[in-house]
């Protein structure tokens, strides 16, 4: 049962995940580009693969594969880069559309959070992975994944609660 | 999970931005060209399996090289081998053991004759049965460890070239005493 999968196939899917590919490829991206170029080989890696969206965890961790791939060979170590990557003046565009004063502020929290918050953050919210995905692409346990997700929701509850 | 439904529902609300026409374009141009390393990146990697089969051979393989190189065999003393050889008419080999006290009473006969040339031992089977109490020993347990092997004698006139070779099953039992110090 070969399914033949045309362009408007990848372009639907690629319509449906890329935003939030791109916005969990931040964290190892300098700039927007970087990020980019990331979600472009991961993403052209899984779709020559034929595997489906059922399988699409593997997607996110061909990013992060991808991306760590990326910064090994540029000569870093991956976690300096990944404070780079955080501190640095880059990043210019925001994550995310725009927004009222709320969301903003929202927005803003969730760019604060430390890493490994958030990337469990975007990846549940809006990549909609379970946490046993989570786990798998992160390469942590569930519970570890399940933690790091309450302790971001509660510093971004924290962080909020003065301008509730 | 329920503390945070409120603000789970306001960071569902916030939309990550858009992707690039570039970006589309640029992975619709990768699409199109030809995969230049086919299981790249994605593909887990192959488990390696410890093949047991393979190790337990290899291992009393070197056992067995290791016997012979240290020369264990029971040796045969040279003046008595063409005693073996010629104490047995239809030239068929006898084992070690009937070899040796034939040639307790044929060491004088001379001549060229058969001369051991090799031993394998191959251990296929370890059993270790625990630990047991002896009936002489009974204050102090011993560790039984029974091997099953396959040896090989090897036997060779060097003049004439001939060989013989025997193989026989053994079974060895190893009594080890365990201290619990």
């Amino acid at each position: 049962m070969e399914q033949r999968r045309t362009d408007e196939d990848w372009k639907n899917c690629f319509a449906q995940l890329g935003p939030a590919l791109l916005l969990f490829a931040r964290r190892w991206a300098n700039c927007r580009a970087d990020a980019e170029d990331i979600v472009q080989e991961a993403f052209v890696r899984f779709w020559r693969r034929d595997y489906s969206l059922q399988n699409r965890a593997l997607l996110y961790a061909a990013v992060r594969s991808a991306a760590l791939d990326r910064l090994r060979k540029e000569g870093r170590r991956a976690r300096r880069e990944a404070n780079v990557a955080r501190d640095g003046p880059e990043h210019a565009e925001p994550a995310f559309t725009q927004l009222d004063e709320g969301q903003q502020l929202l927005a803003d929290a969730v760019e604060r959070l430390p890493d490994e918050q958030r990337e469990v953050v975007i990846l549940k919210i809006w990549n909609e992975l379970t946490f046993a995905e989570i786990a798998r692409v992160l390469e942590i346990s569930q519970n570890t994944a399940a933690s790091r997700y309450r302790y971001a929701l509660g510093a971004l509850k924290k962080t909020l609660q003065p301008y509730e | 999970m329920s503390d945070f439904s409120e603000l789970e529902a306001e960071l569902k609300k916030l939309r990550p931005a858009p992707v690039s026409a570039e970006l589309r374009a640029r992975i619709a141009g990768a699409l199109a060209q030809p995969d230049p390393a086919p299981t790249a990146g994605l593909l887990p990697r192959r488990r390696r399996r410890i093949n047991f089969w393979s190790l337990g051979l290899g291992l009393a393989g070197a056992a067995a090289l290791v016997l012979v190189w240290l020369g264990r065999f029971p040796q045969i003393p040279q003046s008595q081998s063409p005693a073996i050889a010629q104490g047995n008419e239809t030239g068929m080999a006898q084992p070690p053991s009937l070899q040796r006290a034939e040639s307790v009473g044929e060491t004088e006969t001379g001549g060229p004759g058969l001369r051991p040339s090799r031993l394998t031992r191959v251990v296929f089977h370890r059993r270790d049965e625990g630990l047991i109490f002896s009936p002489n020993q009974s204050e102090r347990p011993l560790r039984r460890v029974r091997f099953a092997t396959r040896d090989t004698m090897q036997w060779r006139n060097p003049l004439t070239g001939a060989s013989l070779r025997v193989t026989y099953p053994a079974e060895q039992v190893v009594l080890t005493p365990v201290s619990f110090q």
